[in-house]
C-alpha cells in the first residue's frame, strides 16, 4: 500500500539504445495502473525499473515516499508476476508460494497459515504438493499470483501475466484479477500489449510508444479524448478509421467534407471548435467503426464498396473501400438491420454510409495531436 | 540459365535478388570468390580494429589523467592526502578497514621495491651479468661454488616486479577514485557503507567478485604469468646449455623467429622442419575433424533410423568403448599394429604373409599417417555419435514431414534438412574440435610417438618424425637432450598464431556463426 | 493395384536398407569391441609375457594381475591417480561452476572482456606454460616423487578456462527465475544456492565426472612433472613407461594389458552409470562450444 512516483525516469542501454525517457507518473495509493503499448515501447522496461531488475539510468523513483533508485529488488517490498510465471521447477507449489516468506525467516506456522489462506483464495489447495510441471497454464498462473500476494507487498507488479494463456482462459483470469484486486487492495502496476486488458482492468491507463508516454488517463478519457493519432488508433477494436479531410467553417458552423460529403460537427466537439476558433484547415479525421452508420435516404453520406464482411455474431464488421480507395471499417449491430439490409451486406455490394457529427476526432496533420486537447 | 545471369559478373557484389537468379554452381562459385575476397578486407578490418583499440586505450589513459587532476583540484584535504598516503580518504571518513588495506598495500609495495624490486628490475635488462664460478676455499681445502646471477630468476622476478608495479598503479588509481566517491557521498549527506555492508554486498551486488576470486587467481598465477614469461623466453637463448643457473642466458631479440623463417638451409633446417610439421598438423587436423564428424553423424543416423531395433544396445556398445580411458585403447592399439604385434602375428599364423612380408604400420610414413587418422576415427566416433544423436533429436519433426509432403526423398531430406541444420548447430563445435586436433597430443604421442623419425626433420633441437604435430614436437624439444626452451616457446607462439587466425576467420567470414537465430 | 505395388516396393526397399544397416552396425560393433576383447584375453595369458600371434591364451591365469600388484609400482600409480582424481573432481567442480555461473547469469563490467581474454589464453598450447611451472614447482619440491600435489595444482588452477559446457547449461535456465527470486527477497547468493544449484544437478554431476576422469587419461603434464620418478607417476605414464622400450615391452606386455583392464573397469563402470548426465552435458553444452 503505497504510492509510486516516477520523476524524469530514463533508461539507456549499454548499446546506447534509449528504451524509456521523460517518464513522469504519479501512481496513487491502491491505484490499478496499466502500462500498454506495442512491443518495444518501453512498458516492460519501466516495470522492471520499478522492480529493481533494471538500473535506472537517470531520474528518480519513489515508493511510499522513499527514494529507491539504488535499492535491490528484495529491499523494495514489491512483488511481481512474470509472463512465463517463473515458478521454481524443483519446488512444490507450497514451497513456491512459501519461498518469499522463508527468505524472510517467517515462523513455520505463520508460513503455513499464510500459504493456506492464499491458496484458498486462489483455489489451488489441491495442488499444493505438486511440482509446477504437473500443472496447467491457468494453475501455474494462479500459483505465480499466490507467490506474489503471500507477503502483502507495497506494490504488486504484473508483466503481461495473461499473454501465455489461451483466449478463453485469458478472459476468465482477467475477471478473476478484477475480483482479486478487490481483496488484495494494494497498488497495482500491470503491463500488457492488449488494449482490452488495459481498458477492463485499469483505473488509469498509460499508453506508451517508442519510450515515451503518449497519454495517461482513465479508460473513458483515453477512449473518448485520445491525445493523439497513435492513442486513437491503439485504443478500441476494431481500430479507429483515420483519413484526411477538410475542416470547413461556415458562418459559425463547422463541417467536415469526407469523400465528397458534407457533415456538420455538432455537440460538444462543435462547441469546442467554435470556442477555440480553429478556422478552416485540413485535418486527419478519426471515426470509430461503431460510430459509422448506414445513411438514411435523406441523410448526408457517401458510397463505399464492401470488400469483406465479417459476421461476428451480434455485429458485422464490414471492410470497405471508398470511391477514392480509402479503407474504412464499419461496425454494424446485426439486430438493427432489416432482412433486406442484411442481405445487402456482401462483398462487392455498394452501401451508403454516414457518421454522427458528435463523435468525430480531429488531429493535426503535421503533429498528429488532437486539435481539441 | 537465364539471360540475365550471363551478364552479371560473379566477382561483383550482387543483390539478393540477383543472387537467387543464379544457378547452383554459379552461386557456389560466387560464394567461394567472395569468401576469398572477404579475407583481405577482413584483415584490414582486424588491423583497423587493433589501431582503433590502441587509440581508445590512449584516449582512456588521457581521460584517467585528466580525471586524476580534476580529483586533485576538487578534492578536500582528506582526498588530497590520499594521493600520497593511500587509503587516507577512507580512514578519515570512517571506512577504516578499507583504508587500512590500501595503506598496507602501499607499505608492502614500498618496502618490496627498496628491498628487492629495484634489484630485479635492474637485472631485467641483461638477465644477469655475473657467472657462477668456483673458487678455492683454503679452510675446506676444496673448490666451492660461488653463486652468480640466475638468469631464470632474473627474468621471473623482473617480470613479477613489473606486474607488481602495474598492480600498484592500478590500486593507487582505485584509491584516488575511492577517495573522490566517498567525498562526494559525504558532501551529498549520504552514509558511507560499513564493513558489514561491504561484506554482505559480496553476497549480492558484488557476488561475481566472490565467485570469480578463486578461478581468476588460479588463471592469473598458473596461466597468465607463465605465458608472459614464456613469451619473453622466445626472445632469449634459454636452453639446456644456457640454463641460467650454471650458464647465463640473455636476450636474443628476433633471432629465434628469424631462424624459424630463414630460407638459408645451410646451417640449420629449422624452417624446413617447421614447414613440414605445420602442414602435416593442419592436414591431420582437417582429416581428423571431418572424418570423425561425418562418420559419427552417419553412425548416429543409422542408429536413429526409424524401424531399427536395439537402439540402446548399439549406442551402448559405442559409448562403452569411449568410456575406457583413451591412453589404454591408444597404447594397446599402437602395440597391436606394431611390427611384432598381434595383427602381424595373426597374419603370419594364418599364413597370409610370411615373416618377410609383415606390414610395418608405424615405419612407413604414409601408412603411419593413414593409420593415425583411422585409429582416431575409432577413438572419436562414439563421442561424435553421442553429440549428433542429441542434435538430431532436436530437429523439429515437422520439418521432415513438410519435406516429405513436398516430395523430398530420404537422401534429399538429409542434404536439405539434416546436414544444414547439423552444420549450423555444430559450427562452433567444429572449430573447437579442429583446434583440439591441432593440439591433439595424446593420439599422436601414444600411437606413434611422432615416428617414424625423418632425417629431413632432424634439427639442432633433436629428432622429429613424420606424424609429429607441432604440439608433440614442442614436447620433444622441451624434454629432449638439448632442451631448447626458447624454440619450444617460439613454436608455442606459432601454434597460437595459427589457431587465432583460424578462429578469427571462421568467426568473421563464415556467416553461420552470425545468424544465430535462423534455426531457433 | 498400382498403388499397392508401389507401397509394397517401398516396404521392400525399406527392409533392404534396414538389413544393410543391421549388417553395418554389427560390423561396427565388432570393430569397436574387438580390441578390448583382445586386451582382456591377453591380460590372462600365462605362458608368455611378450606379444604373440594369437588371441586365446594357451594357459589362462591371473599371474599378470598378481605380478602387477607385487612386482611393479602399479599400486602407487593407481593410488596417485585416484587421489589426484578426487581432489581435482572437488576443486575443479567448484571453480568451473563459479566461473560458468558468473559468466552466464551475472552481469558486471568487464564480463565480455574477461571472456575474450580467456578465449585468447585458450589458444596457447597449455603445455607451453609447463616449462616454467615445472621449474617453480620443483623449487617447492612438488615434482618427481612428490608430483601428486603439483599435478593437482596444475590441473585445477586453470580449470576456470573450461567453463564453456556448463555455461551453456546455465544459459538454458530461464532468466526470469533469478528475477522472480530476487523480487521475492533473495540475494544473488541465495539465488545461486536455492534456485539455480538445485536445478543444475545434471551439469554438476557432469562436471564432477569429467574432472575426476581427466587425470586418468592425462599423459603430457603427468609425464613432464613426474619426470622419470616412478613414485610420482599416474597410471597412464606408469603403464606407458612399462612398455616404452623393446626390452620392457617383451617383459611386461601382458602385465600392461592387465593394468589396462584394471584401470578401465572402474572408470568404465563409473562412466556408464552416470552416462545419462554425461550425455545431457555433452549434448547440452558441448555443441555451443
Amino acid at each position: 500500500m503505497a504510492e509510486v512516483i516516477l520523476k524524469d525516469v530514463k533508461k539507456v542501454y549499454d548499446n546506447n539504445v534509449v528504451a524509456v525517457q521523460d517518464f513522469n507518473l504519479h501512481i496513487a495509493d491502491k491505484e490499478f495502473i496499466v502500462f500498454v503499448g506495442p512491443s518495444g515501447c518501453g512498458k516492460s522496461t519501466t516495470l522492471r525499473m520499478i522492480a529493481g531488475l533494471e538500473e535506472i539510468s537517470s531520474g528518480e523513483l519513489y515508493i511510499d515516499g522513499e527514494l529507491v533508485n539504488d535499492l535491490q529488488p528484495k529491499d523494495r517490498d514489491i512483488s511481481m508476476v512474470f509472463q512465463n510465471y517463473a515458478l521454481y521447477p524443483h519446488m512444490t507449489v507450497f514451497e513456491n508460494i512459501a519461498f518469499p516468506l522463508r527468505l524472510r525467516k517467517t515462523p513455520n506456522d505463520e508460513v503455513f497459515a499464510k500459504v493456506k489462506e492464499v491458496s484458498e483464495i486462489l483455489g489451488i489447495t489441491e495442488y499444493l504438493n505438486r511440482k509446477p510441471r504437473a500443472l496447467s497454464g491457468g494453475q501455474r498462473q494462479r500459483v505465480a499470483i499466490g507467490r506474489a500476494m503471500v507477503r502483502n507487498p507495497k506494490v504488486f507488479l504484473m508483466d503481461e501475466p495473461l499473454s501465455n494463456l489461451d483466449a478463453k482462459l485469458r478472459n476468465q483470469m482477467r475477471a478473476e484479477i478484477i475480483l482479486l484486486r478487490k481483496r488484495i487492495d494494494t497498488t497495482f502496476v500491470y503491463v500488457t500489449h492488449d488494449q482490452t486488458e488495459a481498458m477492463t482492468l485499469g483505473d488509469r491507463i498509460v499508453i506508451m510508444k517508442d519510450g515515451f508516454i503518449q497519454q495517461v488517463g482513465t479508460p473513458d478519457e483515453v477512449f473518448d479524448w485520445p491525445d493523439n493519432l497513435f492513442v486513437a488508433e491503439f485504443i478500441g477494436a476494431p481500430k479507429m478509421n483515420t483519413f484526411n479531410a477538410e475542416l470547413v467553417e461556415e458562418g459559425g458552423k463547422y463541417y467536415v467534407t469526407p469523400f465528397g460529403s458534407k457533415i456538420e460537427v455538432t455537440g460538444e466537439k462543435g462547441e469546442m471548435l467554435k470556442d477555440k476558433n480553429i478556422g478552416s484547415k485540413p485535418v486527419t479525421l478519426g471515426v470509430r467503426p461503431e460510430h459509422i452508420s448506414l445513411a438514411k435516404d435523406n441523410e448526408e453520406g457517401f458510397d463505399v464498396t464492401i470488400q469483406v464482411s465479417e459476421m461476428m455474431g451480434s455485429e458485422l464488421h464490414l471492410h470497405t473501400l471508398t470511391d477514392d480507395g480509402t479503407a474504412l471499417v464499419v461496425r454494424v449491430q446485426t439486430v438493427s438491420l432489416t432482412a433486406e439490409e442484411r442481405a445487402k451486406m456482401k462483398s462487392g455490394e455498394k452501401i451508403r454510409i454516414t457518421f454522427s457529427g458528435k463523435v468525430m476526432h480531429f488531429f493535426d496533420q503535421e503533429t498528429e495531436k488532437n486539435i481539441l486537447r | 540459365m537465364s539471360e540475365k545471369s550471363v551478364h552479371v559478373s560473379l566477382s561483383d557484389n550482387l543483390s539478393d535478388l540477383d543472387l537467387l537468379g543464379l544457378t547452383k554452381i554459379q552461386r557456389f562459385i560466387y560464394n567461394i570468390i567472395h569468401f576469398f575476397k572477404g579475407i583481405p578486407s577482413f584483415f584490414v578490418a582486424v588491423f583497423n580494429a587493433i589501431v582503433k583499440g590502441i587509440g581508445n586505450l590512449f584516449k582512456a589513459i588521457g581521460e584517467e589523467f585528466s580525471d586524476i587532476i580534476q580529483t586533485f583540484k576538487d578534492g578536500d584535504w582528506k582526498t588530497r592526502t590520499s594521493f600520497a598516503v593511500m587509503g587516507f580518504g577512507s580512514i578519515s571518513r570512517g571506512q577504516v578497514l578499507r583504508g587500512l588495506l590500501f595503506l598496507v598495500f602501499e607499505v608492502v609495495f614500498i618496502v618490496y621495491m627498496f628491498v628487492a624490486g629495484g634489484h630485479w628490475l635492474g637485472k631485467l635488462k641483461t638477465l644477469g651479468d655475473t657467472m657462477a664460478s668456483t673458487v678455492y676455499d683454503p679452510k675446506l681445502d676444496t673448490y666451492v661454488r660461488v653463486n652468480g646471477d640466475d638468469s631464470f630468476k632474473c627474468l621471473l622476478y623482473g617480470v613479477l616486479t613489473v606486474i607488481f608495479i602495474i598492480a600498484f598503479i592500478y590500486t593507487w588509481r582505485l584509491n584516488v577514485k575511492q577517495a573522490k566517491v566517498s567525498q562526494d557521498l559525504v558532501a551529498r549527506g549520504k552514509k558511507l557503507s560499513s564493513v558489514k555492508d561491504d561484506v554482505s554486498s559480496l553476497l549480492d551486488e558484488q557476488f561475481h567478485k566472490t565467485l570469480l576470486a578463486l578461478p581468476l587467481t588460479g588463471i592469473i598465477v598458473f596461466t597468465v604469468l607463465p605465458l608472459i614469461f614464456m613469451i619473453l623466453v622466445a626472445f632469449t637463448n634459454y636452453d639446456g646449455a644456457h640454463d641460467g643457473y650454471s650458464n647465463l642466458f640473455t636476450w636474443a631479440g628476433m633471432e629465434n623467429f628469424n631462424s624459424l623463417f630463414s630460407l638459408n638451409v645451410g646451417s640449420n633446417n629449422l624452417s624446413l622442419a617447421f614447414g613440414e610439421i605445420l602442414s602435416w598438423t593442419l592436414m591431420w587436423a582437417f582429416f581428423a575433424t571431418f572424418t570423425n564428424y561425418f562418420l559419427g553423424m552417419f553412425v548416429a543416423l543409422m542408429i536413429n533410423k526409424k524401424g531399427i531395433k536395439f537402439k540402446k544396445l548399439w549406442r551402448g556398445i559405442l559409448v562403452l568403448t569411449s568410456a575406457v580411458p583413451q591412453f589404454i585403447s591408444l597404447l594397446y592399439v599402437s602395440k597391436m599394429f606394431s611390427a611384432s604385434g598381434l595383427v602381424n602375428g595373426l597374419l603370419i599364423n594364418q599364413g597370409i604373409v610370411d615373416l618377410s612380408g609383415i606390414i610395418r604400420f608405424w615405419e612407413d610414413p604414409t601408412l603411419a599417417r593413414i593409420m593415425v587418422i583411422l585409429i582416431n576415427i575409432w577413438v572419436g566416433i562414439p563421442y561424435l555419435m553421442l553429440i549428433t544423436t542429441g542434435i538430431l533429436m532436436n530437429i523439429p519433426a515437422d520439418l521432415y514431414e513438410s519435406a516429405k509432403i513436398d516430395g523430398a526423398s530420404a537422401v534429399q531430406q538429409f542434404f536439405k534438412i539434416t546436414l544444414p541444420y547439423m552444420l549450423f548447430v555444430t559450427g562452433p563445435y567444429l572449430l573447437t574440435s579442429f583446434i583440439g586436433n591441432i593440439n591433439n597430443f595424446n593420439v599422436i604421442y601414444l600411437l606413434t610417438g611422432g615416428g617414424p623419425d625423418n632425417i629431413k626433420l632432424l634439427t639442432s633441437a633433436g629428432a622429429a618424425g613424420d606424424t609429429d604435430l607441432l604440439i608433440t614436437w614442442l614436447f620433444k624439444i622441451t624434454t629432449g637432450a638439448e632442451s631448447k626452451y626458447y624454440l619450444a616457446s617460439v613454436i608455442g607462439i606459432m601454434i597460437f598464431l595459427v589457431v587465432a587466425t583460424l578462429s578469427l576467420i571462421v568467426y568473421n567470414v563464415i556467416p553461420s556463426t552470425k545468424n544465430e537465430e535462423d534455426y531457433q | 493395384m498400382a498403388e499397392n505395388k508401389r507401397h509394397m516396393g517401398m516396404k521392400a526397399k525399406n527392409r533392404l536398407s534396414n538389413t544393410l544397416i543391421y549388417i553395418l552396425l554389427i560390423i561396427i560393433s565388432i570393430v569397436w569391441l574387438i580390441p578390448f576383447v583382445f586386451l582382456v584375453c591377453e591380460s590372462f595369458r600365462v605362458e608368455s609375457t611378450y606379444q604373440v600371434g594369437y588371441v586365446i591364451p594357451h594357459q589362462w591365469g591371473i599371474d599378470n594381475y598378481v605380478n602387477l600388484f607385487t612386482k611393479t609400482d602399479f599400486p602407487v600409480w593407481f593410488k596417485n591417480t585416484f587421489i589426484i582424481g578426487l581432489f581435482v573432481a572437488v576443486i575443479q567442480t567448484i571453480i568451473v561452476l563459479s566461473m560458468s555461473y558468473t559468466l552466464s547469469r551475472l552481469r558486471f563490467k568487464g564480463r565480455k572482456f574477461l571472456m575474450n581474454v580467456m578465449l585468447i589464453l585458450g589458444m596457447f598450447p597449455g603445455f607451453l606454460t609447463m616449462i616454467i611451472l615445472y621449474k617453480v614447482l620443483s623449487w617447492f619440491n612438488l615434482t618427481g616423487a612428490n608430483s601428486v600435489p603439483g599435478l593437482i595444482l596444475v590441473y585445477v588452477a586453470s580449470s576456470g578456462m573450461g567453463y564453456y559446457v556448463s555455461k551453456g547449461f546455465f544459459d538454458t535456465i530461464s532468466k526470469s527465475l533469478d528475477e522472480a527470486a530476487r523480487v521475492d527477497g533473495a540475494t544473488r547468493f541465495q539465488v545461486f544456492t536455492k534456485i539455480i544449484m538445485p536445478l543444475a544437478k545434471p551439469i554438476v554431476i557432469y562436471t564432477i565426472l569429467t574432472a575426476f576422469m581427466a587425470p586418468w587419461g592425462d599423459f603430457m603434464f603427468a609425464k613432464y612433472i613426474a619426470h622419470a620418478t616412478s613414485a610420482g607417476m599416474n597410471v597412464a605414464v606408469g603403464l606407458q613407461n612399462m612398455i616404452s622400450t623393446p626390452q620392457s615391452l617383451s617383459a611386461n606386455y601382458t602385465m600392461f594389458c592387465a593394468g589396462g583392464v584394471i584401470v578401465a573397469i572402474p572408470i568404465t563402470i563409473l562412466f556408464m552409470s552416470l552416462q545419462k548426465y554425461y550425455v545431457e552435458g555433452v549434448t547440452g553444452g558441448a555443441v555451443k562450444g
